[in-house]
């Protein structure tokens, strides 16, 4: 059986930037790619400078470890996109590789000389997967988001948050490691349209687009009833589910969640709190009943996990056939039996003399292990990609290195 | 028209809810063949889930089966057998792909893990979407959804106030972004199969987004630091604005960090006096008077509606947007202009319209081209035909409850 990683022998030009275009690269690579994300220090990329950095390394764009994990995977070129040779130089790169990918704002591709036609010119064959914030057509394309509020224009906001109250924000962008893998996606895609029709494409993602399709079942409430989806705390989405939510245990911030999807899993849960009077009642012995009293059921389960510890009280639920689990915070993950078992984050020694702690093979293969990188430093791969790649010869090299064109 | 991107693979997909459904269902929005095996009489769980067109449940109407399934095929196989699990592994014998999401152990109970398919096809393309993956302590915990977002971080690091519940987003968040995960895995080995041959990927839906969310920006700093923070229900409280405000009709998430940004939004906001001050021309300055910062924009925020805001905004170079609820973001004249919602006709339902490809080829744009299946109403082309059992077979299967 081969060990071959599917995407072997696919070279990819990154113009992807931030969190998105990155992630987008990182998937790609995982899958065997090779993958050049292209950047300057004529404009460092806003994610290089985003603290904390490696100890000892403050404020270097080569060193941002909260930013590492999500870049791992991408190599490294720098071509200076606003002089002519440096443009000329990338379009060069771009015609040697199968895929091409940005997430600029539409018309950016085009002032740097990177738009389809020009990388087609050079490559019949080039697959640029372009994915601005909503499109590259359409009335909202010139929409200017970060990816915390690229979600707002999709409804996913609009229906997060305490039950009755306003929409309460997700504090980082959802949006933008979920667009970097809908990116991934549209990629492999066209690898697969390239097998079967040969040729090149265009491949107008909107994140919009790729975000709003969380959003499916609400949108059929809307159009069967007319309903409009709210914030609604934890409670399952189509009402499916009762008990279902987030409860108190002991320690500060410690949370189970409790998911009772039939009466079966009811009976066990009932049977785990040895059968107070309260869940025995009438009322709470149906689904449709929990489901009408869930306050009240929820107020009394409360009540129940408050004085447990998480982990106990989830080892002891599932032992009665309930869906629980621990409500992890940041520290857990490194720490969670589970996580540790799964390899799920690694450290890995950087080239610039530290360890680093990135995810590991978040996907598991039977066949086949990813390799796995640091955060990539600025231009690590200059020397292979401009005189092994495309065989410039060292005296040119030297010279846009020096002319600040290979910057 | 060009060939569609996945014409001739053959997809069967094993799933109950939401995530084996949505991967599969971006196989069939390609040109894949989605054949959908459902239990007897009951068939998946989101049949029963709604909505329902007048709040009336009926198992071919549910709006969230609908919205998962299209351009799929529907059989009815009942696993439980021995007959049907036969069947099952004949009809795997005829297929590219497998696209599951039951529990390791459940389908190691039915003898149809990975290792027991391979021996009969050797080059399938096993897809297994769980809450916790096919491997480690929690991989046979019970679990949905639900659990499986918050076991990533995500609702403790990010979302929901202080003191108070951590909170997903009101719709099967990580079940979805586990789908595009290993939809995008999927492809890969699709677009490989000839050369690579089978494959099992194993995706952990809380594993997906405890990796590449939560610990894409948050674990590096940890592991070094030891130090993490948790949710606030503001948004970003080092920086201002950078939270979500109510307006005249709605929300509106208010955003500029830049000292550009911020200049453009006092201009959106006709220039007051309160804004002209020179240190809140930094971001971390506006973020420790955010008390009354806020307060001041929500008197501006609150005389105008969300559209409005989000334009005069964008005008100015700050990327304040409004917060669209479901009708705003499917109705507007951008969803028109890329045809992004598609309409269906559905034998029960009639006309009903349904959210469209997340991704458009040129040349082949692929989405939803047929309503989603009636339960079992592909059995006889597929046993029949595909399976060429003869009739008489077919019939005693049928009644035997195994079909």
């Amino acid at each position: 059986m081969s060990t071959k990683l599917p995407l072997s022998g696919i070279r990819v030009a990154n113009f992807g930037w931030g969190w998105l275009g990155p992630v987008a690269g990182q998937t790609l690579s995982r899958l065997g790619a090779e993958v050049y994300k292209i950047e300057s220090y004529v404009r460092v990329d806003i994610n290089r400078t985003i603290p904390p950095f490696a100890t000892g390394h403050e404020k270097d764009v080569n060193c941002s470890i909260q930013n590492h994990a999500a870049w791992s995977g991408n190599g490294s070129v720098t071509i200076n996109l606003k002089k002519p040779e440096g443009q000329q130089l990338a379009r060069e790169l771009a015609g040697q590789c199968d895929l091409v990918l940005e997430n600029f704002g539409p018309g950016v591709m085009n002032k740097l000389n990177l738009d389809y036609e020009q990388l087609k010119a050079i490559n019949p064959n080039c697959l640029l997967i372009s994915a601005p914030a909503a499109g590259l057509i359409g009335a909202l394309k010139n929409i200017r988001t970060y990816g915390m509020s690229l979600s707002s224009i999709t409804g996913l906001d609009s229906i997060t948050g305490y039950k009755g109250g306003p929409p309460i924000p997700m504090e980082n962008a959802y949006a933008d490691p979920l667009g970097g893998i809908i990116c991934a996606f549209a990629a492999v895609l066209a690898l697969n349209y390239h097998k079967r029709n040969g040729g090149g494409q265009h491949i107008d993602l909107s994140q919009q687009e790729g975000v709003m399709q969380l959003m499916g079942p609400s949108f059929m409430d809307y159009e069967f009833n007319g309903r409009i989806a709210e914030p609604r705390s934890n409670l399952h989405p189509q009402d499916a589910a009762a008990p279902h939510g987030v409860f108190p245990c002991t320690g500060d911030d410690r949370w189970i969640s409790i998911a009772v999807a039939n009466d079966k899993e009811w009976a066990g849960l009932v049977s785990a709190m040895e059968s107070p009077a309260w869940a025995v009642d009438g009322k709470f012995s149906s689904m449709d009943g929990r489901l009408e009293n869930i306050d009240e059921l929820h107020k009394n389960l409360s009540a129940w996990t408050g004085s447990k510890n998480d982990y106990a009280l989830t080892e002891l639920l599932q032992k009665a056939g309930v869906a629980a689990a621990p409500v992890l915070n940041i520290a857990d993950l490194l720490s969670d039996p589970h996580y540790k078992a799964r390899e799920t984050f690694v450290e890995v020694e950087h080239p610039l003399g530290f360890k680093e702690t990135v995810y590991g093979n978040y996907v598991k293969t039977h066949h086949a292990d990813s390799p796995l990188a640091t955060g990539p430093v600025m231009g690590q791969d200059n020397e292979s990609v401009f005189k092994g790649l495309m065989k410039m010869p060292e005296s040119q090299y030297e010279q846009l290195v020096a002319d600040k064109v290979i910057f | 028209m060009a060939i569609a991107a996945l014409k001739g693979v053959r997809v069967v997909e094993l799933g109950e809810g939401v995530s084996a459904a949505f991967c599969s269902k971006m196989f069939g929005d390609y040109g894949a063949e989605i054949i959908k095996v459902e239990k007897p009489a009951v068939g998946d769980i989101t049949r029963h889930w709604g909505p329902f067109p007048e709040d009336k449940p009926h198992p071919e109407k549910s709006g969230t089966f609908f919205t998962l399934n299209t351009n799929k095929q529907s059989v009815t196989l009942n696993l439980e057998s021995a007959e049907g699990r036969e069947l099952f592994i004949s009809l795997i014998k005829t297929a590219d792909v497998l696209i599951e999401n039951n529990t390791p152990k459940q389908m190691k109970e039915w003898g149809l893990n990975y290792e027991a398919l391979e021996k009969h096809a050797p080059n399938l393309i096993m897809i297994s979407i769980t809450p916790y993956g096919q491997t480690g302590p929690y991989a046979n915990w019970k679990a949905y959804d639900l659990n499986a977002f918050h076991m990533t971080g995500a609702g403790s690091r990010y979302c929901g106030r202080q003191g108070e519940a951590p909170l997903e987003h009101g719709t099967h968040s990580a079940d979805y972004y586990g789908a595009y995960v290993a939809a995008t895995w999927g492809l890969a080995s699709v677009f490989a199969q000839d050369e690579v041959g089978g494959e099992h990927i194993d995706v952990s839906c809380a594993e997906s987004v405890a990796a590449t969310f939560v610990g894409g920006q948050n674990i590096g700093g940890y592991a070094q630091d030891g130090v993490f923070g948790s949710r606030t229900g503001i948004g970003m409280p080092l920086a201002a604005p950078a939270t979500i405000l109510p307006c005249k009709d709605g929300h509106v998430w208010m955003l500029a960090l830049e000292t550009a940004q911020w200049r453009g939004l006092v201009n959106a906001m006709g220039n007051p006096e309160w804004a002209q001050l020179e240190m809140f021309d930094d971001m971390f300055t506006r973020a420790q008077n955010s008390d009354l910062i806020y307060t001041m924009m929500n008197e501006w925020t609150m005389a105008h509606t969300k559209q409005e805001i989000m334009d005069m905004c964008q005008d100015n170079n700050c990327p304040s947007t409004a917060v669209y609820n479901i009708q705003d973001a499917a109705e507007h004249q951008h969803m028109k202009d890329r045809n992004y919602v598609v309409e269906l006709e559905h034998p029960l339902i009639g006309r009903v319209r349904d959210i469209g490809a997340p991704v458009r080829i040129p040349d082949c744009p692929g989405g939803p081209t047929t309503a989603a299946p009636l339960l079992g109403q592909d059995n006889d082309a597929v046993f029949l035909q595909r399976l060429s059992l003869s009739e008489t077979e077919y019939q005693n299967l049928l009644s035997a409850g195994v079909i």
